[in-house]
């Protein structure tokens, strides 16, 4: 290839590739050296998940000013996407180009605290005097250790929706207790035989999370600095064995939905299939901006308890944490001015969330919209959080608790014995 | 500056330089042949010689660093993770972790690689470079057989499929046999031999596999056909007139005059399949139950994925990786043997 035909080297094609070569390599030099800029004088970086909120640019814009007002210093803000969010924290992390304040999802805290990434906000938060007012799920959420490794910032939590129209025009009441939930799925099985009354879904574990915490179980528990693993606990495999039942002895809900993630279970419901589902507070407003018509249609209660009362429900969400920024001081101006107050309800309100701060709740709740209000009084009153170790990361990573539901959905193992073997597997990853 | 020290020089340069890189194809292929070419006389004729002999290598120079910096450079920190035990807390501190040979030993001795992992990777991808390639050369077949107007709109259709991303056409995929809504289930459950709410392929080893074999192998094979096809145009037409005459029928020519000829293309197609199919990643991970829910269908490339993206277990992600490219090494090793080989009786 380098060969002109008379057998001498093109000399200059030669010299354009060498520098050709170089070009790139130095190229890459740059690109390599090039994020550091961020860090140095009075900026702050900030890092945002694309998304959440459809209003979020004249967010940042108005944040932008008010956090140069207050302080003097010019903020940086990177939107990412929450599906590679994980990622690209840990790869900036091994490359050190991590933002001085990122919002993380709240179980990530312990994760990236117990690697030594994130700064220990506690003295501040308790000096700062918003210790108290934070929504407990989320505050549990974020320490470890006595150590909180992240500002709650605004929250979700899944509930039970269902479509009011059908219940209306059949006259059924919106179960509160589980064997009204079997009840009211056995007879919209009868009366709707084209929907699925209920799916039982093995691609998400918060649906069933919910049914073990409200049989009084625990997924794992904490004993000194040792956890291990009670999801095969009588009470646990209790509510496991309720929620795959409706499946597995019920029929109310397909076998499809053994592999559903919680988008395909929405996507069932935004179509017209199913007639309730155990949904996130977030979804209503995709269901209204698709069709305002949903206004109509959706009816929604807290996650009924085994003999009334509430399951608790997984609160997730986001923290505000700060990478080990250079600047300190200013990094917490800005984690106040964007958790607290104004821009806390602001940013709750236009992305479909819940603010972290327990005051601005109360006055959601307060508000009483039958849309948002039942979402408000569970995260409230009936929040709960997954184990805050390190280790349960991992565990979600590995799919431990949808593996053990698909199991059961799918006829491979009976309840206790799909709990027993998850019960292992999360005992291995504690190291007990 | 590599042109100028060779400015010097006449044509009679050219050999020399076509050496260095042709021996060195010849090393990697196992077939080293290199020799010193004469030099002339004392100290003049060995800088001259030292000059020519560095030339190409200075030619080759930035692609070579090129290639150092993306390929060689990951490839050694990928062996140096696999023998440590690195988490987050490694990532961020930025420190070493050595542990040995541990996960190695670990996952060797894990009786999931042997019953579940390897058998998901090697079954599925030996099933599929076989119908990859008889599918593909059906295809090539067919193809030299057709008209110009057929063949031009067949080929066009094949490029379609080959164009399509993998991860476009798994979705695809997933959708026909979307056990709910999908077009198979719909078609099924009219003949009234499937009841759909009762019905998901995805959860079953088997059926999963299945679905991802026709995926892979709608994606693979036009590459097989379309280089079989250029390859049976190469076969002189007396071969199979003779064989006519000779009476012999079609089957006969194939194995008979078709196979020989166009044999090393065969034995590339099936190694480039081999590795492609050996290291499928998008087509499990994005199946529904694929991305390690369902342990069943669990392969190499989603389980190192998994423990180190995951879990955030690098070092025994990297492993995993490392036996994984092993197993590829020691296959296309097996297969290069055998195309030379073939080259030699030639």
């Amino acid at each position: 290839m380098l060969h002109t035909p008379m057998g001498r080297p093109p000399l200059r094609r030669a010299r354009r590739l060498v520098a050709g070569a170089a070009a790139v390599l130095s190229l890459g030099a740059l690109t390599a050296c090039g994020d550091d800029g961020g860090d140095g004088g009075d900026s702050l970086q900030l890092w945002i998940m694309e998304g959440t909120n459809p209003d979020a640019e004249p967010y940042v814009e108005s944040l932008k000013e008010a956090f140069e007002e207050q302080t003097g210093a010019t903020l940086d803000v990177q939107f990412i996407q929450w599906a590679d969010a994980h990622d690209k924290i840990t790869t900036a992390m091994a490359g050190d180009e991590l933002p001085d304040v990122a919002e993380i999802g709240t179980t990530w805290a312990p994760e990236f605290g117990a690697a030594g990434a994130l700064t220990d906000l506690s003295e501040t938060i308790e000096s700062e005097g918003l210790a108290d007012d934070l929504v407990p799920a989320l505050r549990e959420a974020a320490t470890v250790d006595g150590a909180v490794y992240g500002m709650p910032w605004y929250a979700g939590t899944r509930s039970l929706m269902y479509r009011k129209d059908i219940f209306e025009e059949h006259g059924l009441q919106a179960p509160t207790t589980w064997d009204e939930l079997r009840d009211v799925a056995l007879q919209l099985k009868e009366l709707e035989p084209d929907m699925i009354p209920f799916p039982v879904i093995g691609g998400g574990e918060y649906s069933v999370d919910a049914f073990i915490w409200g049989a009084g179980g625990q997924i794992a528990e904490q004993d000194g600095d040792q956890w291990h693993s009670t999801i095969n606990s009588p009470e646990a495999v209790e509510g496991i064995d309720f929620y795959t039942s409706l499946a597995t002895e019920d029929d109310v809900s397909v076998a499809a939905a053994s592999t559903w993630l919680e988008t395909d279970q929405l996507e069932s419901f935004q179509n017209g299939q199913s007639a309730m589902v155990i949904n996130g507070n977030w979804t209503v407003n995709t269901l209204l901006a698709d069709d305002p018509s949903w206004a109509d249609k959706i009816g929604v209660v807290p996650i009924p308890g085994p003999e009334g009362g509430f399951s608790p429900s997984f609160v997730g969400g986001s923290l505000l944490g700060e990478f080990n920024s250079d600047q300190p001081d200013l990094a917490w101006d800005l984690i106040e001015l964007m958790s607290t107050g104004d821009f806390a309800s602001q940013w709750a309100e236009s992305s479909g969330y819940f603010p972290g701060q327990q005051s601005l709740l109360d006055a959601v709740v307060a508000e009483n919209d039958p849309l948002v209000a039942p979402f408000a009084q569970q995260m409230s009153e009936a929040g709960a959080s997954v184990p805050v170790t390190e280790a349960y990361g991992t565990i979600q990573g590995d799919q431990v608790v949808t593996r053990m539901v698909q199991e059961i959905l799918s006829g491979d193992a009976s309840v206790q014995e799909a709990a027993d073997e998850a019960a292992a597997s999360m005992d291995e990853t504690f190291g007990g | 500056m590599a042109g100028e020290s060779g400015s010097g020089l006449t044509g009679a340069a050219a050999p020399e330089e076509a050496a260095a890189p042709a021996a060195l194809a010849a090393t990697v292929t196992g077939r080293g042949r290199g020799g010193e070419p004469a030099g002339g006389g004392p100290r003049e004729a060995r800088a001259r010689r030292l000059r020519r002999g560095l030339r190409p290598w200075l030619l080759l120079a930035p692609a070579l660093l090129v290639l150092a910096v993306l390929l060689f450079w990951p490839l050694v920190r990928v062996l140096q993770l696999s023998l440590q035990d690195y988490g987050l807390r490694e990532i961020n501190t930025g420190e070493s972790n050595y542990i040995g040979l541990g996960n190695y030993r670990e996952i060797l001795g894990d009786s999931f690689l042997w019953t579940k992992v390897l058998p998901n990777t090697v079954v599925f991808a030996l099933a599929c470079v076989l119908l990859t390639v008889a599918f593909g050369t059906l295809v090539a077949l067919l193809l030299q057989r057709l008209g110009r107007v057929w063949r031009t709109i067949c080929s066009s259709v094949i490029m379609m499929a080959w164009a399509m991303p993998a991860v476009t056409g798994t979705y695809v995929w997933i959708w026909v046999f979307d056990p709910l809504d999908g077009v198979v289930s719909g078609g099924l459950d009219a003949l009234g031999l499937i009841d759909p709410e009762q019905t998901n392929w995805f959860t079953d080893r088997w059926a999963f596999y299945a679905i991802a074999a026709l995926n892979v192998v709608h994606h693979g094979f036009p590459f097989v056909a379309v280089t079989v096809y250029a390859a049976l145009l190469t076969i002189p037409r007396e071969l199979p007139e003779a064989a006519l005459m000779d009476g012999a029928n079609a089957w006969q020519r194939f194995w008979r005059i078709t196979v020989p000829v166009i044999r090393p293309v065969f034995l590339v197609v099936t190694i480039l399949s081999t590795i492609w199919d050996f290291k499928v990643f998008a087509q499990v991970y994005l199946m529904p139950g694929g991305a390690g829910s369902n342990e069943d269908v669990l392969n190499l490339g989603v389980w190192s994925y998994i423990q180190s993206f995951s879990r955030n277990e690098y070092g025994m992600g990297s492993a995993i990786a490392v036996l994984l490219t092993l197993l590829l090494l020691g296959i296309t090793v097996l297969y290069i043997r055998l195309l030379s080989r073939e080259r030699d009786e030639l």
